[in-house]
């Protein structure tokens, strides 16, 4: 990537564009390793088509909204809100791990920090790095209603760009803060995995508020959310409030505009000078935090075991171990707890909702596990070096991969069979079948790739991707589905058509899988 | 060198666009110390990665102990061991953990593994080290705890690859002696090195490789024969200099 500017060696827009140079080669231009840094012209083109086509879709809306000159509508504004809101909670779940990536797999920070450069400049450059990295996929999908907008002379909506920027600099302001603060308070070691939960939490913030009206609720029936209460009272604010500010900038409102794009640059420039050196200090002090407090005793050798036993005992041991992949993985039982709770609860209206829901995450954390299990091993070479069968060592793999999973499902499946016999038996079913078919189509097809790629798992092939997300939406389907179809006599054309379509796709994903397995690699 | 050769390759290739292992022919004998010297990209690892089953030759014949390696590699895997320059090791894992792992991946009976683990620990002084994760190891250490996976099963023919590179001299010492007890024990050693006085000292025999083929081969001496007076690092410099 050359931008054709000549700058200054060592000045910070030298090391901005070098920045960007690594953000062009990890985004447009990755490729396989070793391969040639070039664009991969399909994905460039696929982006860009998608991106015309958003702004063919936008150009349509835009005009059919019109001018729309003078204040907008008051509900337009608390919608605008809640968006925004939306984003920022999103932004900030990502620059979280940005900062955690800045952080702790370093990349090219030791070369930085021990070259003269003021740290100053580096942590601002990294600061600025993470705001456009987190801004980037928002700024795509919404940067077409600026563009558009000029076009039709709707010059409301170019302050997309500034609002969307600063919020960027804000969350990864607020990220990068929060990450140092929990290395002073927690130390590096902790920090990592909290940094990361809290990151979770903050994408799943909505989604958990959105079920905290249902899940405190004693009475049976649905309980109004959270979101429609929050939602109620923001009707009643005062069009001036403060709390509506970033709405009002985001739909073209100059003096918020102003305020907004003033606040983000005050908190990256404030972030960057006040902390530049603890910013130093906390990235010496998660270098040197990979070794676990000492302990001492006997050392007990329990060589007895069997090798099945011993594969599945090393892969727990090794999930366990690594509180940043096991933080990772087990958010989902972040998504999985309202589910289960509904469990216990007397409604029965949602139950088919429950199964298709379970279904979902049992197949999603089973894919997780399997990938981290099967394909993630550590020491390729020393199993192809033992004399032990490949079919024992994948097999033992593939039970460590999946055990866990069934071990956490069972007691809620347990209690729906309790109150639902019909319902319980085919969660259980299907349940089954998610885990075990995200699990085989990951063996069959999957990659292999070092552990600490699990950030990457998108990276996949995309028949690996496909075969994956089809088997868990048909096995979810079938969740759905099949309570309804059994408790009605005679079953209707359409639902047995549907039935028929989603039992087809769930049950011949694996052997599709099988008969990929050696094209797919 | 007595009965059945440890080793036998026998116009083994393999070609990755161009060709890394060129019809190589090498015989190791039984308990013989046996050093593969060559610049870098002569096909060492390549041919090592090929007598250990991780790389699959296109042309030739790997004989182990007498046994052929592509018509039965369970067997031929069971009575050697491989270590690489990068230790293959899992880094959450405890020193006792991973013995653990690799013994049972060897099959070896758990009677015999624990108290061989224990030896192999003491004797490499990492019984201090047991309760750490193999993560927080120095280099040093990953190379002796690989070491001791490889030796668990007590391998009759042990392949080495760049062993002792980043090892501190106390480290690079109890790897050597290791290595020389191996063969005092009626075990067999092929390595690489880049150090040319450990093949002088440690090795009976030395071959040369440049282009994935054997260019030279015998003990010091015998390749003294034609450069008299060199030192091994001026007859391997004139061997794979430029013509």
């Amino acid at each position: 990537m050359n931008l054709g500017v000549n700058l200054r060696p060592g000045s910070t827009s030298w090391l901005l564009r070098h920045e960007l140079r690594l953000f062009w080669y990890t985004t447009v231009a990755a490729g396989k390793a070793g391969a040639p840094r070039r664009p991969n012209w399909r994905v460039l083109g696929g982006g860009l088509l998608a991106w015309a086509g958003l702004h063919v879709g936008v150009f349509f809306l835009l005009r059919e909204l019109g001018p729309g000159a003078g204040a907008l509508p008051h509900q337009f504004v608390v919608a605008a809100s809640a968006m925004l809101l939306t984003t920022f909670l999103f932004m900030l779940s990502s620059a979280l791990k940005a900062s955690v990536e800045t952080l702790f797999e370093r990349g090219d920070m030791d070369l930085l920090l021990s070259s003269p450069l003021p740290s100053r400049s580096i942590f601002g450059v990294k600061l600025a790095g993470m705001a456009l990295g987190v801004a980037g996929l928002y700024l795509f999908f919404l940067a077409p209603f600026a563009h558009v907008g000029l076009l039709l002379g709707q010059l409301r909506w170019v302050a997309i760009y500034p609002v969307l920027c600063a919020m960027a600099l804000l969350a990864a302001s607020i990220a990068m803060l929060l990450t140092l603060m929990l290395v002073r308070l927690l130390g590096a070691r902790r920090t990592r995995v909290v940094a990361q939960v809290l990151g979770a939490l903050a994408g799943a913030f909505l989604f958990l508020l959105s079920q905290a009206g249902t899940l405190v609720s004693q009475e049976d029936g649905p309980a109004p959310s959270a979101i429609a209460r929050v939602m109620a009272a923001a009707q009643s604010l005062d069009p001036q409030s403060l709390l509506l500010l970033p709405a009002r900038a985001a739909l073209g409102e100059a003096g918020p505009v102003a305020a907004i794009a003033a606040l983000g640059l005050l908190a990256a420039v404030l972030t960057v000078r006040l902390t530049h050196q603890f910013f130093v200090h906390g990235l010496q002090q998660a270098a040197s935090s990979e070794r676990a407090p000492k302990r001492t005793g006997p050392v007990r050798y329990r060589f007895e075991r069997s090798l099945v036993a011993l594969i599945i005992v090393k892969e727990w041991r090794l999930v366990r171990r690594d509180p940043h992949l096991i933080s990772q993985v087990l958010l989902q039982l972040l998504y999985l707890l309202p589910l289960c709770l509904l469990v216990f609860r007397k409604d029965e209206l949602q139950l088919p909702a429950i199964a298709g829901g379970l279904t979902m995450l049992c197949g999603s954390l089973s894919a997780s596990l399997s990938w981290i299990i099967l394909l993630a091993e550590d020491a390729p070479d020393l199993l192809q070096t033992a004399p032990a069968q490949s079919r024992t060592v994948r097999m033992a793999k593939l039970a460590a991969a999946v055990t866990p999973v069934f071990t956490l499902v069972v007691l809620p499946l347990l209690w729906l069979t309790v109150r639902s016999p019909l319902a319980g038996a085919v969660t259980a079913a299907t349940v089954c079948g998610a885990v075990l078919s995200a699990a085989l189509v990951n063996l069959w097809t999957g990659r292999p790739t070092p552990r600490g790629e699990f950030k990457n798992r998108g990276k996949r092939s995309i028949a690996t991707v496909l075969l994956e997300l089809c088997s868990l939406l048909a096995w979810a389907g079938l969740a759905l589905l099949l309570p309804r179809a059994l408790g009605t006599a005679p079953v209707g054309i359409a639902l047995a058509g549907m039935l028929g379509a989603t039992a087809a796709i769930a049950v011949g994903t694996v052997p599709l899988a099988w008969l990929l397995r050696h094209r797919v690699r | 060198m007595t009965g059945t050769p440890a080793l036998v390759l026998a116009g083994l290739s393999k070609h990755f666009g161009r060709p890394a292992v060129d019809g190589l022919d090498l015989t190791v004998g039984r308990g013989e110390f046996y050093a593969l010297l060559g610049p870098n990209g002569a096909g060492k690892t390549t041919t090592l990665r090929m007598v250990a089953g991780l790389v699959a030759p296109d042309g030739g014949r790997i004989e182990v102990l007498g046994i052929d390696l592509a018509a039965d590699p369970a067997a031929a895997k069971r009575r050697i061991a491989y270590l690489p320059d990068e230790p293959m090791l899992y880094g959450k894992l405890k020193p006792v953990e991973y013995l653990e792992f690799v013994a049972g991946l060897w099959g070896i009976d758990g009677k015999v593994a624990a108290p061989r683990a224990r030896e192999l620990l003491a004797w490499l002084d990492l019984e201090q080290h047991a309760h750490e994760l193999t993560e927080g190891f120095s280099r040093g250490m990953k190379q002796k705890l690989a070491l001791a996976g490889a030796l668990i099963h007590a391998p009759e023919l042990l392949i080495l690859d760049e062993p002792l590179t980043g090892l501190d001299a106390g480290a690079a010492r109890q790897v050597k002696d290791l290595l020389l007890a191996h063969v005092a024990g009626g075990g067999t050693v092929i390595l690489t090195t880049h150090i040319l006085e450990v093949a002088e000292r440690l090795a009976q025999r030395i071959g040369i490789i440049q282009h994935g083929r054997l260019i030279a081969q015998g003990t010091l001496d015998e390749l003294r024969v034609a450069m008299p007076g060199a030192t091994l690092e001026e007859m391997f410099l004139r061997l794979t200099g430029p013509a």
